[in-house]
């Protein structure tokens, strides 16, 4: 009971303060991508120490807190309320079965660093809570009385949704491949054999990181606010701390995303020659899988925001045929792929991960050669434009 | 005495959601709540004590919230209330199958129902607007019949479920073995593999069908990828008789 509280406080603390730090590495790194310093000014209060701009998130925190919470007369009041509080639940809640390291020796006996270690169902619990994260979207979009931010939380709801079968089909493979849902276990099994799952998996990892991108809302696929077209997104009514939980929300999203592609496909805590594969462990060994675990996580959420400054939005069209007509298939073909050598290996075939991968590796190639020669890229926006409105007005004028 | 306890819970919330009932009048609704209160009291004396003290407490939690939020589900006007509602009551029995360890048939409740089957019934009533709907589709139709034969089959299922616990008094302790997925998955795919494959198939056709109902309204000579925009490619389909 007591290591489960402390659990807990570890985690909710660590993940607010990541949270609040992200914020400002993403705002960093938005400034590096665009040839701009970003935040350097916040440091020490009442001195001139400056900290690089470290003092920011704090600052940023106070001014949420402090900030008027000011309630528009034409919302819903009680759903206006709810939105923010489900979404940000439901974010937090997530984390109760993902493992944030290995095992930490207390008293001489492995003690597992998740909060809820007997969850058989890891995998399924995370996509329960992100399908009721949905909720959040679009009760806030609803409540707020408002027809742009009712938009936004109608189609981003439906990118969620849209974007939940790929997710669930892209690590369908790995499952087949692991024989658990647990995470904790696809961790030990990746560490005990030293393949990661992502040599095993390439078509699914390449599924999966994709869809998790659009179930974070990151900026590819970020139709949930869209300055340009909905004055700010299923959010603009909202000031104060409910927009604070919104934000943290959706950095609490990311790093949801970034912690499950690491546990999922690169290891976990595993790295070759450095962290060893067994549960009886040291002090020092133990904090080093943690870091070594922590550090994947970042370079993960590092190129999460890389992504995000570099690629413009989708239309809400390409959004959709990016998941109907590219993932769904792709993880099709990956998991009759995966079904098929599982069927007709001789024996054992969970012993020779670096055969399975040799055979994946060359499906997943042979699927995008085939896929090019079938369908190139171009012809499909050629067929589609044709000759344009505007040319043929021209063409009636003139003639 | 278990007994005249549940038949007194049965009838008292009964009254209760008849009172409770949208009937197109406010009189009577906190009397209603006052009722319903009672009865759900009565209801959870009625059962025994389940094990230590926080597992109790918390099984009383998950089953009081679920059986709130089934009430408000039927008592509210505004649809989309009842829908949150109705989430709730899902998330609560998603709690009570995780607390027997049924893990999987818990996040197989959320992921169905509360994150694909409800999400999409939001969407209907939203879109719908609630609020312009005439007030004799906002109302519960023959209350006083529905509230009976409710509270008639409540009292059918306790009968029966009580009746099976004093045959078996001792709930069998779940090894980590029946937590496991893998007997369930053989189950299905044995003993219920045709059931599976129909409802597979049901779903199938129903699939099918939207599919053929959305492409009735594309033009019939446009190639059915570029249906998303049908003003364009009816366009630039005779591109020749635009042009003349």
């Amino acid at each position: 009971m007591t290591a489960l509280v402390l659990k807990s406080v570890v985690l909710i603390t660590g993940l607010m303060l990541a949270v609040s730090y992200l914020i400002l590495l993403e705002r960093k790194v938005a400034a590096w991508i665009q040839d701009r310093r970003g935040p350097n000014r916040v440091g020490i209060p009442l001195t001139r120490v400056r900290l690089f701009g470290l003092g920011q998130p704090i600052a940023d925190g106070l001014k949420f807190i402090f900030k008027e919470e000011y309630t528009p007369s034409h919302v819903d009041r009680a759903m206006f309320l709810v939105a923010p509080v489900v979404i940000l639940t439901t974010a937090l809640a997530t984390f109760a079965v993902i493992p944030f390291g290995s095992v930490v020796p207390v008293g001489g006996k492995p003690e597992p660093l998740v909060v809820a270690p007997g969850v058989n169902v890891g995998i399924l619990y995370v996509f329960a809570l992100s399908s009721v994260a949905v909720y959040g979207v679009i009760l806030g979009g609803w409540a707020s009385n408002n027809k742009y931010s009712f938009l936004g939380a109608m189609r981003s709801s439906a990118q969620l949704i849209a974007y939940e079968i790929p997710l669930g089909l892209g690590i369908l493979g790995l499952v087949l491949f692991t024989g658990t849902l647990r995470l904790d276990t696809t961790i030990e099994l990746q560490a005990r054999s030293g393949v990661w799952l992502l040599l095993v998996q390439p078509m699914g990892f390449l599924v999966f990181a994709v869809a998790a991108c659009a179930e974070a809302a990151r900026l590819p696929f970020d139709l949930l606010e869209c300055e340009q077209e909905l004055v700010g997104g299923y959010h603009t009514e909202y000031a104060g701390m409910k927009m604070a939980l919104f934000a943290m929300a959706e950095f609490l999203h990311m790093l949801t995303a970034s912690v499950l592609i690491v546990v999922l496909y690169l290891g976990g805590w595993h790295f070759w020659g450095l962290t060893g594969s067994g549960n009886l462990i040291s002090w020092p060994q133990a904090l080093l899988r943690v870091a070594v675990f922590w550090a994947k996580v970042m370079l993960v959420v590092l190129a999460f925001m890389v992504i995000r400054w570099s690629w413009p939005r989708f239309r809400f069209d390409q959004l959709m045929n990016l998941a109907w007509k590219v993932m769904v298939p792709l993880g099709l073909v990956n998991l009759v792929a995966t079904a098929t050598v599982a069927q007709f290996w001789p024996q054992g075939w969970r012993q020779h991960p670096w055969a399975v991968a040799g055979i994946m590796w060359a499906v997943s190639l042979a699927t995008v050669a085939l896929w090019a020669l079938v369908s190139p890229v171009g012809s499909q926006a050629q067929q589609r434009r044709g000759p344009d409105e505007f040319s043929m007005r021209r063409v009636e004028a003139t003639s | 005495m278990t007994t005249w306890l549940v038949v007194g819970s049965l009838v008292l919330g009964a009254g209760a959601l008849w009172l409770l009932l949208p009937r197109g009048r406010r009189a009577g609704r906190s009397l209603g709540t006052l009722l319903g209160t009672i009865a759900l009291g009565l209801l959870l004396a009625a059962l025994e004590p389940l094990g230590p003290g926080w597992a109790t407490a918390l099984f009383y939690l998950l089953a009081a919230m679920t059986l709130v939020s089934a009430v408000c589900t039927i008592s509210f006007r505004n649809p989309v209330y009842c829908a949150v509602w109705f989430g709730l009551t899902l998330l609560g029995t998603a709690g009570l199958l995780f607390f027997q360890g049924a893990q999987f048939l818990g996040t197989a409740t959320v992921i169905i129902y509360a994150g694909a089957i409800l999400v999409t019934l939001l969407f209907v009533l939203m879109l719908a607007n609630p609020r312009g709907q005439a007030s004799y589709d906002r109302r519960a139709w023959e209350a006083p019949l529905a509230a009976t034969v409710g509270a008639a089959l409540l009292g059918v299922f306790l009968t029966g479920i009580f009746s099976a616990w004093q045959v078996a008094p001792q709930p069998q302790s779940l090894d980590e073995k029946s937590y496991a997925l893998a007997p369930l998955g053989a189950e299905l795919f044995s003993k219920h593999l045709i059931a599976v494959e129909l409802a597979g198939t049901l779903l199938l056709a129903a699939l099918a069908g939207a599919v053929a109902v959305v492409a009735q309204h594309a033009p019939r000579n446009a190639p059915l990828a570029s249906s998303t925009q049908p003003t364009h490619s009816a366009r630039s389909s005779t591109p020749e008789a635009q042009v003349r």
